[in-house]
C-alpha cells in the first residue's frame, strides 16, 4: 500500500527504533496474549475492539459493522487451517483492507455526488449518501467519552499509515514482526509510522501529558 | 521512553479497551451474529467441500468398475471360425427353428450326409 503522508516507506531515524522498541518490554509486557482455543473464541475476543478500530477509521458505524463481518468471513473461510497464532496478524490484515477498500469506495461516492451537485454552499461534501445515526451512541456510555472523543479526533488527524500503526500496534498491542505482517510493510517502517504518529499525537494530546 | 511518553500510549490503549467494552448492546449482538453467520456459512462451505472430495473419488471408483464389469462380462460376438461371412442363424435359447433364408445353403444341399451322420454317431454312442 502507498504511503499516504508523501514519505518513503523505510525508516530515516536511527533513534527512532531503539526509542519505539521500548514499548515492547514496557507497554506490552503485561498484555501477553493466549492462543486462542477455536476461532470461536478467537473472534469473540476481538470483534469488539475491530468494530471499534473499524469505526475510528471510517466514522460510520454500519460501514465499521460491513468491514468487520467480512473480516471475520474471510478468515474463517481461508484461515481456518492455519495455526491460531497467525490468526492475530491475519484478522487485523484482513480488517485494514477492507477498512481501506471502504474508504476508497466512499471516496468515490463523494466524487459521484459532487458531480450530481451534493456540495453545500461552503463546497463541502454533504452526506447524503449515510443515514443518520439515530441510536444511542456508544461515546455516551463511556465514563471517559470525552478522553476518548479527543483521542478519536486526533487519531483520525493522522495519515493513513501512522494511524494504522497506531492503532495495530499501541492500541491493538500487536508486536511490531505482527504489525508489520498486517499492514503489508517491513519493520522498519512500521516503526518509523508509529514513531511519526506518536510525535503527533503527543502535539494533539498536550492536555494528557 | 519515558514516562510521560508512555503515559499517552497507555492511556490511549485503556480508553479504546474501555471503549470495546462498553459497546452498544444492539452493535454487541449484531457482532455476535456476525460471528455465528461467519462460523456457519465457513463450516457449510467446508463440509460441502469435503463431500466434493469424498464423493469425487468414489464416483471414479464406480465408472472404473462398470467399465472392468462390462470389459468383462461374456458377449456373443461373430468369430473368425467362418471366414466366408456366412451366419448361420442359431438362436441361442434353442426355442425356434433356424431360420432358413439365413442358414448356410450347403447344409440343405448335403441333408443326407447329415442324417447318415447323425445316425451313425447315435449308433456308435449306444454301443
Amino acid at each position: 500500500m502507498e504511503s499516504h503522508d508523501g514519505r518513503a516507506d523505510e525508516p530515516d531515524e536511527d533513534g527512532m527504533n531503539t526509542a519505539v522498541s521500548a514499548l515492547d518490554t514496557d507497554l506490552l509486557a503485561a498484555d501477553v496474549r493466549a492462543t486462542p482455543a477455536s476461532m470461536n473464541a478467537f473472534l469473540a475476543q476481538v470483534e469488539r475492539r475491530a468494530f471499534r478500530m473499524a469505526e475510528l477509521n471510517l466514522g460510520h458505524r454500519e460501514d465499521a459493522l460491513d468491514a468487520v463481518q467480512d473480516a471475520m468471513l474471510r478468515l474463517v473461510k481461508h484461515y481456518s487451517d492455519k495455526p491460531a497464532q497467525e490468526w492475530t496478524p491475519l484478522f487485523w490484515g484482513i480488517l485494514r483492507r477492507r477498512i481501506v477498500d471502504l474508504q476508497r469506495r466512499r471516496k468515490v461516492r463523494s466524487i459521484m455526488v459532487g458531480w450530481l451537485g451534493g456540495r453545500d454552499e461552503d463546497g463541502e461534501d454533504l452526506p447524503a449518501w449515510e443515514p443518520a445515526d439515530t441510536g444511542p451512541g456508544p461515546l455516551e456510555r463511556l465514563n471517559d467519552a470525552q478522553s476518548y472523543a479527543d483521542m478519536a479526533a486526533a487519531v483520525k488527524l493522522l495519515p493513513q499509515r501512522q494511524r494504522e500503526a497506531f492503532m495495530l500496534r499501541v492500541l491493538e498491542g500487536l508486536d511490531v514482526a505482527e504489525t508489520a505482517q498486517a499492514m503489508g510493510c517491513s519493520e522498519g517502517s512500521v516503526k518509523t509510522h508509529l514513531s511519526r504518529a506518536l510525535q503527533r499525537l503527543r502535539d494533539l494530546l498536550e492536555e494528557w501529558r | 521512553m519515558n514516562a510521560p511518553e508512555n503515559h499517552l500510549e497507555r492511556r490511549a490503549r485503556e480508553l479504546y479497551r474501555e471503549a470495546a467494552r462498553q459497546l452498544d448492546p444492539v452493535v454487541a449482538a449484531k457482532l455476535r451474529s456476525a460471528r455465528r453467520d461467519a462460523l456457519a456459512k465457513a463450516n457449510g462451505s467446508s463440509l460441502a467441500h469435503r463431500l466434493l472430495q469424498l464423493m469425487l473419488p468414489a464416483g471414479a471408483f464406480a465408472a472404473i468398475a462398470f467399465v472392468a464389469l462390462f470389459m468383462s462380462s461374456p458377449v456373443q460376438r461373430p468369430t473368425s471360425a467362418n471366414p466366408g461371412g456366412v451366419t448361420l442363424a442359431v438362436d441361442v435359447d434353442g426355442e425356434l427353428p433356424p431360420d432358413a433364408a439365413a442358414a448356410d445353403p450347403t447344409l440343405y444341399q448335403n441333408l443326407d450326409f447329415y442324417g447318415w451322420l447323425a445316425k451313425n454317431s447315435d449308433s456308435e454312442a449306444s454301443r
